[in-house]
């Protein structure tokens, strides 16, 4: 379908919502903040960009998952591959790491809580958890799934260990590593989300919260709006392209 | 021995993946970098046209300062919540803050903001 | 047997680690307590079926949103993927909403639904929704055109063209859907539980950490974990990886 009738597709499905939106925020017999008008969201879009609360919370929240995503593979990517170069290591981590990757790091919030209080170091500790672990779960999968064959060859050839592991393991297990970044920032996002709503001081997460019991209505649309755009940028600008990346150069491996 | 052992030589469609990702995400973040670039020489900039010249002598003696912050709009609780870590919020008076023993760096710190009109002496 | 065994003995070397830590004294007890009361206490609401409750609870929930969204999200798919000129078009917006998935959505419930089990089950609602409608959408869209044509030369009608092939060619990627859904849904349940009700897992452990009772805490989080590891791996991808053996054409996931 050629790019003029996508655009008119999109055009019309736009002003089609929004003229229905619009009308049903004017006529619907409830009171004004339950469904406040495209106009309104606008507005506390300004609004708050004016107020400098909306720079700040959207920094805080970016910094908190950046953060976790940095330490998330400086950490987790080194530990998956050593685990993944032993088969007895592999063996028996492999069902810790499923069960502690099933409990989100929110589940452990209530813990984090009795431990450190309400504070950052709660945040950080919950979000940093769940990106962390389908980081290593995915680099120990990534290792274990490189064919043998590569690993006798070098393995014959007098290679160390370590020289292995940095020509053929990583490399191989990169599409998989890529691959555990995405899910753990996609499940770490929302965790960051979720843990400024339970920790709230500041951030989107807080940002929507708060303003609930105030009616607020148009601001947590705004937030909800900024929440998603925010992932989608992320998504669309580094972690596709990482995966699609190692994937095409390194793709030894059926995803 | 390097890692063409394990890739098969770099094909066609992973040379056009690895341009894509120069492109993309290089773009973005050059793009990024430029404009936080500019935004800090900006405030940077417009800083000290914020404090309003009566407070020069007070600024330039160190210590502790008593400021009236004025705002382009009534503070919001966002906003006393923040000047808590700069100072005492003594009230607020419309779009104006009262904020007490205020360290001389941190004056400099809020005429940063962008959404700050005037610092006064009060 | 052997199997088995393997599963289990992480665990048991785990719990071991754990005791030793608890009886080192090098924690106070109310951060850690040993397994022996973990176990004791699991037992206690067992009994009283204080477990079952919250448990049933949680588990009620997910059914109620998959039974509300999973056929209504089928259908849009279904749809939508049939259509040429919306497909292309509404296939990215879905995809935002997906990202936008979850606990974003809590204040907006809240201020719709007030505080309760409707605002909780609501976020099940449209992250189930989301992800199979547009995980549907994708593998309607990729079902192979030829297929389509060869039901509609042999004088099949569009009801045919349905049930017969479209369905079935995207049944892999509904049930991908399905699953993410469930597990992006599952943790933002726990979440949602812990902020806007009275009864689940995710309230249970919530409300133990204002009574520091971490020996309640610990056996919500381990139930949290064991329930989603037992469904994922137990019925999830089994059910996945057999309609992919069944009617793999193509299979994309979506998150």
């Amino acid at each position: 379908m050629g790019w003029r009738a996508a655009l008119a597709t999109w055009a019309a499905l736009l002003g089609g919502v929004l003229a229905a939106w619009s009308l049903a925020a004017a006529t619907l017999p409830m009171p004004a903040y339950v469904l406040p008008p495209p106009t309104a969201v606008l507005e506390a879009l300004v609004d708050l960009a004016r107020k400098g609360i909306l720079p700040t919370y959207v920094g805080e929240s970016l910094r908190r998952i950046v953060q976790a995503a940095l330490v998330a593979v400086a950490v987790g990517v080194p530990a998956g591959v050593l685990l993944g170069m032993s088969r007895r290591a592999a063996e028996f981590s492999y069902p810790l790491l499923s069960f502690f990757q099933s409990v989100s790091g929110i589940a452990w919030l209530p813990l984090m809580l009795i431990w450190f209080g309400f504070g950052e170091r709660t945040i950080l500790i919950a979000v940093n958890y769940t990106v962390l672990f389908p980081v290593v779960f995915n680099a120990l999968l990534g290792v274990r799934s490189v064919p043998q064959i590569y690993v006798n060859a070098l393995r014959t050839l007098g290679a160390s260990r370590w020289r292995i592991a940095w020509a053929v393991l990583l490399p191989g297990a990169l599409p998989s590593i890529a691959t555990g970044v995405r899910l753990g920032l996609a499940y770490g996002w929302r965790a960051l989300i979720a843990a400024e709503m339970l920790v709230g001081a500041n951030g989107l997460g807080f940002m929507i919260f708060s303003a609930q019991p105030f009616h607020l209505t148009a601001r947590i649309m705004l937030g909800m709006g900024i929440i998603g755009v925010l992932w989608t940028l992320l998504d669309y600008f580094f972690l596709r392209p990482l995966e699609d990346a190692t994937i095409a150069r390194w793709g030894l491996v059926q995803r | 021995m390097g890692a063409r052992v394990a890739d098969g030589g770099l094909s066609v469609a992973g040379r056009r993946a690895l341009a894509v990702l120069r492109h993309r995400t290089a773009a973005f973040l050059l793009a990024a970098a430029l404009l936080w670039g500019g935004w800090q020489a900006f405030l940077g900039l417009s800083a000290p046209g914020r404090i309003d010249a009566a407070l020069g002598p007070a600024l330039a003696r160190g210590g502790l300062v008593n400021v009236r912050v004025t705002l382009g709009f009534a503070p919001e609780d966002f906003h006393t919540r923040l000047f808590q870590d700069y100072g005492v919020v003594r009230g607020v008076e419309g779009p104006t803050l009262l904020l007490n023993r205020v360290r001389t760096e941190d004056v400099r710190r809020i005429a940063r903001f962008y959404w700050v009109r005037r610092i006064a002496p009060q | 047997m052997r199997a088995g065994v393997r599963g289990v003995l992480p665990f048991a070397v785990l719990v071991l680690a754990w005791a030793a830590l608890a009886r080192s004294g090098w924690l106070p007890p109310v951060f850690l307590p040993p397994p022996a009361e973990v176990a004791r206490t699991a037992g206690e609401m067992l009994a009283d079926g204080s477990l079952w409750a919250h448990v049933g609870a949680s588990l009620g929930r997910v059914a109620l949103g998959l039974a509300v969204s999973v056929p209504l999200a089928v259908t849009a798919g279904v749809f939508v993927g049939l259509n040429r000129r919306l497909a292309p078009v509404l296939e990215p917006i879905a995809g935002f909403f997906n990202s936008l998935s979850g606990i974003a959505w809590l204040p907006l419930a809240i201020t719709w639904f007030g505080l309760g089990w409707l605002s909780v089950t609501f976020i099940l609602f449209n992250t189930i929704f989301f992800l199979v409608f547009f995980n549907t959408l994708v593998g309607v869209r990729t079902v192979p055109r030829i297929l389509e044509q060869a039901v509609r030369t042999l004088g099949g009608r569009r009801r045919h063209l349905i049930l017969q092939v479209l369905i079935p060619g995207a049944l892999p990627s509904i049930v991908t859907g399905i699953r993410l859904g469930v597990g992006f849904g599952w943790r933002a349940l726990i979440a949602a539980e812990m902020i806007a009700t009275t009864t689940g897992l995710g309230y249970l452990i919530y409300d133990a950490a204002n009574f520091h009772r971490t020996d309640t805490i610990l056996v919500g989080i381990i139930a949290i974990g064991t329930l989603w590891l037992a469904t994922d791996r137990l019925l999830l991808i089994p059910v996945e990886r057999w309609t992919v053996e069944r009617w793999g054409l193509v299979s994309r996931t979506g998150v």
